[in-house]
């Protein structure tokens, strides 16, 4: 269940940032993707809800601040 | 067809493909705003790459719309979004306690602003103004409330004084489309100054795109109706002259008299209209000269290809003798076994299905309309823009403003240099934070960082605030100088501004009195540096502008070097300079 969650996570982001899925990992943030600024993380936040059909709280969108707190949210929101 | 469906991530990833495809022509989109909406670029890329523009949505600065009307006048497009209720930040409850004056003021400076706007893009081969509306915040209001009003009086202020290269947008109508709460993130909003959502922006793209593709020739041109059940209802082999109906008297007969009016009234815009249908040429020969109740009569119909050949053909041979491009032809069908033929044959002609309940047909119809909006300007547009140009007159010559000059020196610009302040330390290091454009050094330092300089003689904090008659925007900007023993020379560590206020020559008068500043402290030699990072390229040449000499330059920094005595001050006479140390 939850691998197939990071996929989804790891598609949004490589659509996203034009980047290939296997370049993603725990590691991932705007440090290491040049793309991820503060204009496309809205981007990123947009698709994920519309991939996950739910919405984040304001707190939740200013905590994703990379990979790991991104899958986190995602699952806690959606589980 | 309809991309409105389609996922926000599906429309990134095809906008990128086609991004790959389309390499020539491009089309260059500015938009300039007041609030963020950079969602809208792959929203708006899209649907235009699909019918081949090359379109490429770039953003002026945020809230710089003024300035930046200057800056973009070689583009092709300008839209702007120009939102009230951030006008001035929080205005949308500001404005309801504002005495009588205070609105008055904010209503003359927003015209003025709008009139400097409009001429500065007069060259513009096309710009879109969003019109103003309160509907975000005031949709389920009962009483009036100055937001309104002032909405209200801008739009009227708009409508006057547009040139012919400008169109309007109906905001509220695209509003209406979507649902005001589901347009608007006030999520967002609050924590970003981005309103808009993703539903809202493809409903905008969508609303648009006719201006679009007619500026680019890509407006229809002609349309073609089928005849049996598609301008009238029944078929007349069958049903024969007496029992086909298109009356507005009749339940069958009233959506296509509706229709045909409506194709009459699109005739006299200009587009032609053709028949393509399988019947016996003089059957329909004799309904379009004799029967009661047909509006759509010879005198509109440009071509007639009634006959048993097949339809695919028949478009062909109209295409042909009327030497026009099948991509400006729309097709009105009802049968979905033609539809389906003629999309697949033809793919560049745009085929609409009569829908099968008829009562969304006229519906349908009018939604379509968009695709025949030709730009050009009408003998109707001339008539309107000549009833405007007199209102103007009527109402007497209004102070006009001929040039940024003249607008920056009516805003009673005042500038308040902060020297080694302690009590705005929190400001200046936020400042050196987030501050990315207008910054020749980009050095982030801490709280602590910043009260070691003011602690430290051998550097120097100048921080300044700027005001205008219609408000205060706070400490924006600063430069940290290292003095390094005053021993005559200085280096400029940090030089920033926020660019909130760029464009108002603050930073001219700023060097200008910094020179003054460094004067005091016997400083004859100032070396300063441009380092470079992905977003501060606008101020490269900054330090070319102030009178400073390259001394090395590589990709990512240049070095310069003044000496003080050869320094040419830029005296921006309307801008006042005051120290607040000096009382």
């Amino acid at each position: 269940m939850n691998h197939n969650i990071e996929d989804r996570i790891k598609y949004v982001i490589s659509t996203v940032f034009g980047i290939p899925a296997g370049e993603i990992n725990y590691e991932s943030s705007p440090r290491t993707i040049v793309s991820w600024d503060s204009l496309k993380h809205m981007n990123l936040v947009i698709a994920l809800e519309e991939e996950f059909r739910f919405k984040f709280t304001d707190e939740e969108i200013l905590s994703m601040k990379d990979y790991t707190s991104i899958k986190q949210t995602v699952i806690d929101s959606v589980f | 067809m309809n991309y409105i469906d389609e996922k926000y991530l599906y429309i990134i990833s095809e906008n990128r493909r086609l991004s790959k495809q389309l390499v020539n022509n491009e089309i260059n989109i500015v938009i300039l705003s007041n609030i963020i909406v950079h969602q809208i670029k792959e929203i708006l890329e899209y649907p235009l790459r699909t019918e081949g523009i090359n379109a490429k949505v770039e953003f002026g600065d945020y809230d710089n719309i003024v300035q930046d009307s200057q800056k973009y006048i070689g583009s092709s497009l300008v839209i702007i979004f120009w939102e009230l209720c951030n006008i001035i930040d929080g205005l949308q409850y500001k404005i309801e306690l504002l005495s009588e004056n205070g609105f008055e003021t904010i209503i003359e400076k927003l015209k003025l602003e709008i009139d400097l706007v409009l001429k500065n893009l007069q060259k513009t081969s096309l710009v879109l103004i969003n019109k103003f509306t309160s509907l975000h915040f005031l949709n389920s209001n009962i009483r009036e409330r100055n937001l309104h009003i002032l909405g209200d009086q801008l739009n009227k202020h708009l409508k006057k004084a547009i040139n012919a290269n400008v169109r309007l947008v109906d905001l509220e109508k695209v509003l209406s489309i979507v649902g005001v709460e589901k347009s608007i993130d006030f999520r967002t909003f609050y924590s970003s100054k981005a309103l808009y959502t993703v539903d809202f922006f493809k409903a905008y793209a969508e609303y648009i795109k006719p201006f679009i593709m007619s500026v680019n020739g890509k407006a229809k041109k002609i349309l073609i109706f089928d005849c049996d059940n598609t301008l009238w209802n029944g078929i007349l082999g069958e049903d024969g002259f007496d029992k086909i109906e298109m009356s507005s008297r009749t339940k069958a007969g009233a959506v296509f008299y509706e229709i045909q009016a409506l194709a009459v009234d699109l005739q006299k815009q200009g587009i032609l209209i053709g028949l393509n249908s399988k019947n016996n040429p003089d059957d329909v020969d004799e309904v379009i000269r004799f029967h009661p109740d047909m509006q759509l009569k010879d005198e509109y119909i440009t071509i007639n290809k009634s006959n048993w050949s097949d339809k695919v053909s028949n478009l062909r041979e109209i295409a042909d003798e009327l030497n026009i491009g099948l991509d400006s032809f729309v097709v009105i069908d009802d049968s979905p076994f033609e539809v389906n033929l003629i999309k697949k044959e033809l793919p560049e002609v745009t085929v609409l299905q009569v829908p099968v309940e008829l009562y969304k047909y006229p519906k349908m119809f009018r939604e379509n309309m968009g695709l025949f909006y030709n730009h050009s300007i009408t003998a109707e547009d001339r008539k309107k823009i000549g009833m405007y140009k007199q209102q103007e007159k009527r109402e007497g010559v209004k102070k006009k403003f001929t040039d940024i000059e003249d607008y920056l020196e009516s805003l009673e610009l005042k500038m308040t240099i902060h020297e080694n302040n302690n009590s705005i330390i929190h400001r200046i290091s936020q400042l050196t934070q987030k501050t990315n454009q207008f910054n020749l050094t980009t050095k982030r330092y801490t709280e602590g960082d910043i009260k070691n300089f003011i602690e430290n003689k051998n550097f120097v904090i100048v921080a300044f605030s700027i005001s205008d008659k219609f408000g205060d925007s706070g400490v924006t900007g600063l430069c940290i100088v290292n003095l390094y023993n005053k021993i005559q020379s200085a280096e400029i560590d940090s030089f920033l501004m926020s660019c909130r206020i760029i464009g108002r020559n603050i930073e001219y008068a700023f060097v200008d009195y910094l020179m003054n500043i460094l004067n005091r402290y016997k400083i004859n030699t100032i070396t300063a540096n441009y380092i470079r990072t992905k977003k501060n390229e606008q101020v490269k040449e900054f330090y070319d502008r102030c009178s400073f000499s390259l001394t090395k330059s590589t990709n990512s920094v240049r070095n310069y070097t003044l000496d003080r005595s050869n320094y040419k001050p830029k005296r921006f006479n309307y801008i006042e300079v005051i120290n607040e140390s000096q009382y």
